[in-house]
């Protein structure tokens, strides 16, 4: 094991190579070396990020030493971006890291690109007008930027994405087996069929794949019932009943194991209506020579389920399967039938891939074998998040949502609302709610901004005790480590999910009370 | 280098002041106090591990104001920490993690100081434990968070208000974690909760030795079959790279003679040392959590945590925070005897195999008493043989149905009473 592979061996358990390779190629923008921001980018340069760039016109302050681990007491006065930068750096010798002591918005007046050399931009203390204005540059640009805001205000934190589309493929979900009990292929069908169910040999019946055993079952059952599948509870129990009664000892595992995977096996194998819905997708249909890959696999995959004779109007065969009691010949020739034909649908796809490409101008193999057959293995489990802009989170609320989830006890939104109240009270006093000493003052200030946001959007201004409103003075914008470094973890774990395209991330807003110790994420 | 004197409390803890010179609306029963900013600052504080968890506790804890924290962890440090124990670098390899992650938060935050001790948690006793305000968990067994929690509780004197010693316990598996708080003696204790654990994924030996289907079933069979038949009583060190690539081997050949594909060097790895996948960023969120609750006890700020939050973070974001409750007869934390059904015909030995395999007991090597009487014991030598003969004797024979036994193990601090009634 090369050295590189052995320091990173628990992480790529969980992306593998292409996810670290990903990680490798990106290149960050940290806007502020703020504790958070600083907390965010520990737990991306430790995993190996190709490169940072820290962008902070501040100087080194008490209170950033005592909130900010990559700040000490050598810093003091000097640049906090140049000493964030250095400090992030010494983690991870594979990682280069850059800074620019600069104000983002005087980076932004000189160099009006700044932002298309990198690959993400976290931005934390930044106004809300700021953070208008870098989320709309990241969106507009040539390739559309993540951008992920990150506050936190004494006890609390929130973190919001901003992103027009985000494909993932590789979701990991919990289960991939696709079995299809209910339509099994004529391969699976005649190699369930070549099982003697009437041999005196125990041990030979005593493993019997349950594949075989479910198949055997299910297809009597559809002869005695017009060609259908139990749909009922009751039918469902008496198919259990059924495989019971051919059980010969109480001991027959593989019996049980078919016996327990009735009710997965009665749902119909289909398209989820998740995935006939990205069919349906303009972005599907209207392809062009700009189109990603994912809609051109997209595009293929519905062409292979559009013709029946290949496909059986179903998705691409993922070909796992669980494992189960049997000879391991059994097994092994069981699994390979189901490898085969998902190699064969893997086939059809990469000919449709190939016909749709070269339509476009695009040449035929320039999409990568690996990369179409990843694409069939989890066709079932593709996602497409599209998140919201501030512009229409700000401009088109959704109010009825708003007051929805305002009416539920304790609701978490009531924190979103108070941090966008003390966004409008900084746009009023050039500063935040509690951060001087008379921090008391500032309550009526603030519940007046609150007061505001709550008509604009039609929500009784009662929905907010003041005491609440208090609590955001109380806090004075501190930095709280403790805080930043939650905020840290979970953000830096998005911007992962964003670079890698593996696992799902939140849809947008993620809010964390530090009080209570409760989260939540909402839809803004 | 700045003089330290020129750095201001006031300043350098700005954003937790402000959470302890002002009043709250929502916790009203709260009181600023000067003497709250002196016990951070005086307090001693533990800190058990100094591994993934560990070393962001010791970061956060130190940039709270904790002034003066211990740190226990046995081990040493490996490069496959690299990718998320940052207190540490490739030249520290081998050293000792206790010492090397005090070293480096003596050496970045002014005026804390961090004391190592380069052992293990049962090294230490009850007078070493009794001097902390608080101690929290990093911990990567159950064991040893059993034997934590078991000390602790133990510790606790109703009549002596020093003796509660509040335990935040954090734990971490991929992008999955949990962070805690137990009061010992007021709220459930690691014990209460032992059903919660699922059960460690095994294959059977049937499998293993005659019907081999998936890559692991040959990896098992190379280090549970093969190792011993081809190295006698030498024992397997998985964390040397030779055995795991003998092990690699072996099991990659049986896969060939089988046609089983995915035999790889680190899944080998994988099975023979249980590696748990771990980020930074999973051990950030449970470690602020926790730390964040250890501020929260400190100052009573806030309320904290009552007294479980679980999270998952591999599909969207998502925590989960409730109360856990005691049980009633748990064996640590309870006064009360665990009640059990037996067959009165099954032997002693049946009895002992029961008890380590089930979930909320766990045992290891126990050993078992009636009404003061030994029946079997694991130690001394002498002693065990003697006792030998009594495990295969029906219990009926040994005791009576509803009698009280005392069952004791070495790597527990604690003894579980059960009464037993024979079915």
């Amino acid at each position: 094991m090369d050295a590189k592979t052995q320091k990173y061996d628990r992480q790529l358990r969980l992306w593998g190579n292409g996810g670290q390779q990903a990680l490798e190629s990106a290149h960050i923008l940290l806007i502020n070396a703020s504790a958070v921001g600083c907390e965010i980018l520990k737990n991306l340069v430790l995993p190996g990020i190709g490169q940072f760039t820290v962008i902070d016109q501040g100087r080194v302050t008490q209170s950033d030493i005592g909130s900010n681990f990559f700040l000490d007491a050598d810093s003091l006065g000097k640049s906090r971006a140049e000493r964030a930068a250095e400090l992030l750096g010494e983690l991870n010798e594979d990682v280069s890291g850059h800074w620019v002591a600069k104000d983002i918005l005087s980076a932004l007046t000189e160099n009006p690109t700044f932002l298309s050399q990198f690959s993400m931009v976290i931005a934390t203390d930044i106004s809300r007008q700021t953070a208008e204005k870098v989320s709309s540059l990241c969106w507009t640009n040539q390739h559309a930027i993540p951008f992920v805001w990150v506050k936190t205000v004494g006890l609390l934190g929130t973190a919001r994405i901003v992103l027009p589309e985000h494909v993932i493929v590789e979701t990991h979900p919990d289960n991939v087996a696709d079995i299809r009990i209910d339509t099994p292929f004529p391969e699976l069908a005649n190699y369930a069929k070549s099982f003697d169910f009437n041999t005196q040999d125990t041990l030979e019946f005593g493993h019997i794949p349950y594949v075989a055993i479910l198949l055997k079952y299910m297809d009597e059952w559809k002869q005695a019932h017009d060609g259908k599948i139990p749909t009922t509870y009751a039918e469902k129990n008496q198919l259990k009943a059924n495989i019971r009664s051919g059980m010969r000892s109480g001991d027959d595992e593989n019996f049980d194991e078919a016996i327990n995977s009735v009710l997965r096996s009665c749902q119909p194998t289909v398209v989820p209506s998740a995935i006939k819905a990205l069919f349906a997708d303009p972005k599907c249909d209207n392809l062009t020579a700009e189109s990603s890959n994912f809609w051109i696999l997209t595009r293929a995959v519905r062409d292979f389920v559009s013709d029946h004779g290949k496909s059986a109007g179903l998705l691409p065969l993922s070909g796992t399967i669980p494992d189960m009691k049997a000879q391991t010949d059994s097994y092994v020739t069981l699994q390979s039938i189901y490898k085969t034909k998902a190699k064969q649908d893997v086939q059809e796809v990469s000919k449709l891939v190939d016909a749709i490409l070269e339509s476009l101008g695009r040449a035929s193999g320039s999409i990568a074998p690996e990369e179409i057959e990843t694409f069939c293995k989890y066709s079932a489990f593709l996602k497409v998040i599209r998140y919201r802009s501030l512009e229409d989170e700000y401009t088109q609320p959704k109010t009825k949502q708003i007051a929805s989830w305002l009416s539920e006890e304790d609701s978490l939104l009531t924190q979103y609302v108070l941090l966008r109240a003390s966004d409008s009270f900084f746009d009023d006093h050039g500063r935040y709610p509690g951060e001087g000493d008379d921090w008391e003052e500032d309550v009526d200030h603030l519940h007046a901004n609150v007061a505001t946001l709550l008509q604009s959007w039609g929500v009784d201004t009662d929905v907010i005790s003041k005491d609440l409103t208090h609590e955001i003075c109380r806090f004075g914008r501190g930095a709280i480590h403790n805080i930043a470094s939650f905020m840290g973890g979970v953000a830096s774990q998005e911007v992962i999910k964003l670079i890698t395209h593996q696992y799902t991330p939140m849809d947008n807003t993620f809010i964390f009370d530090g009080a209570r110790s409760v989260s939540g994420v909402f839809s803004v | 280098m700045v003089d330290a004197q020129t750095i201001t409390d006031n300043e350098r803890w700005a954003g937790v002041y402000k959470l302890l010179d002002r009043n709250s609306l929502i916790h009203p029963e709260f009181e600023p106090q000067e003497e709250i900013k002196e016990f951070i600052q005086n307090c001693k504080i533990l800190v058990i591990g100094a591994g993934g968890l560990g070393c962001e506790i010791l970061k956060n804890l130190a940039l709270s104001g904790f002034c003066d924290i211990h740190v226990i962890d046995m081990d040493t440090i490996d490069v496959s920490n690299l990718n998320r124990q940052f207190l540490f670098r490739r030249a520290d390899v081998g050293k000792p993690k206790a010492v090397t992650a005090a070293a480096f938060i003596n050496k970045r935050v002014q005026g804390v100081t961090v004391t190592p001790h380069y052992c293990k948690i049962q090294d230490k006793d009850e007078d070493f434990y009794s001097e902390f305000a608080l101690v929290i968990c990093g911990l990567d067994s159950i064991e040893a968070r059993r034997w934590m929690n078991a000390t602790l509780v133990g510790m606790r004197d109703e009549d002596n208000p020093d003796s509660l010693k509040p335990l935040i316990d954090g734990g971490t598996e991929g992008f999955k974690g949990q962070a805690r708080v137990i009061l010992p003696g007021i709220t459930s204790c690691y014990e209460c909760s032992m059903d919660m654990l699922s059960k460690p994924t095994g294959f059977p030996l049937c499998t293993i030795a005659n019907t081999p289907r998936l890559p692991e079933h040959c990896i098992e069979w190379a280090s549970v079959l093969e190792w011993p038949n081809k190295h006698g009583e030498r024992k397997m060190d998985t964390d040397d790279p030779k055995d795991i690539q003998w092990l690699y081997e072996t099991a990659l050949a049986r896969a060939k003679q089988y046609n089983i594909q995915g035999v790889t060097y680190s899944l080998t790895q994988g099975v023979v040392k249980n590696i748990i996948p771990a980020i930074a960023a999973t051990n950030a969120i449970i470690a602020a959590s926790c730390c964040n609750e250890a501020l929260k006890i400190a100052t009573t700020c806030a309320k904290n945590l009552n007294n479980y939050m679980m999270y998952s973070g591999n599909d969207s974001v998502y925590t989960y925070t409730f109360e856990h409750q005691r049980k009633d007869d748990c064996p640590v934390c309870s006064n009360s005897a665990t009640k059990l059904e037996f067959k009165g015909d099954k032997t002693l030995e049946d009895l002992m195999d029961y008890l380590k395999e089930k979930p909320d007991v766990q045992l290891k090597k126990p050993s078992f008493a009636v009404g003061g009487k030994p029946l079997y014991m694991q130690a001394p030598k002498q002693l065990e043989e003697a006792m030998r003969p009594n495990l295969q004797k029906p219990l009926n024979e040994l005791f009576s149905s509803g009698d009280e036994l005392t069952v004791t193990d070495s790597t527990l601090p604690f003894s579980l009473q059960v009464v037993l009634t024979f079915i």
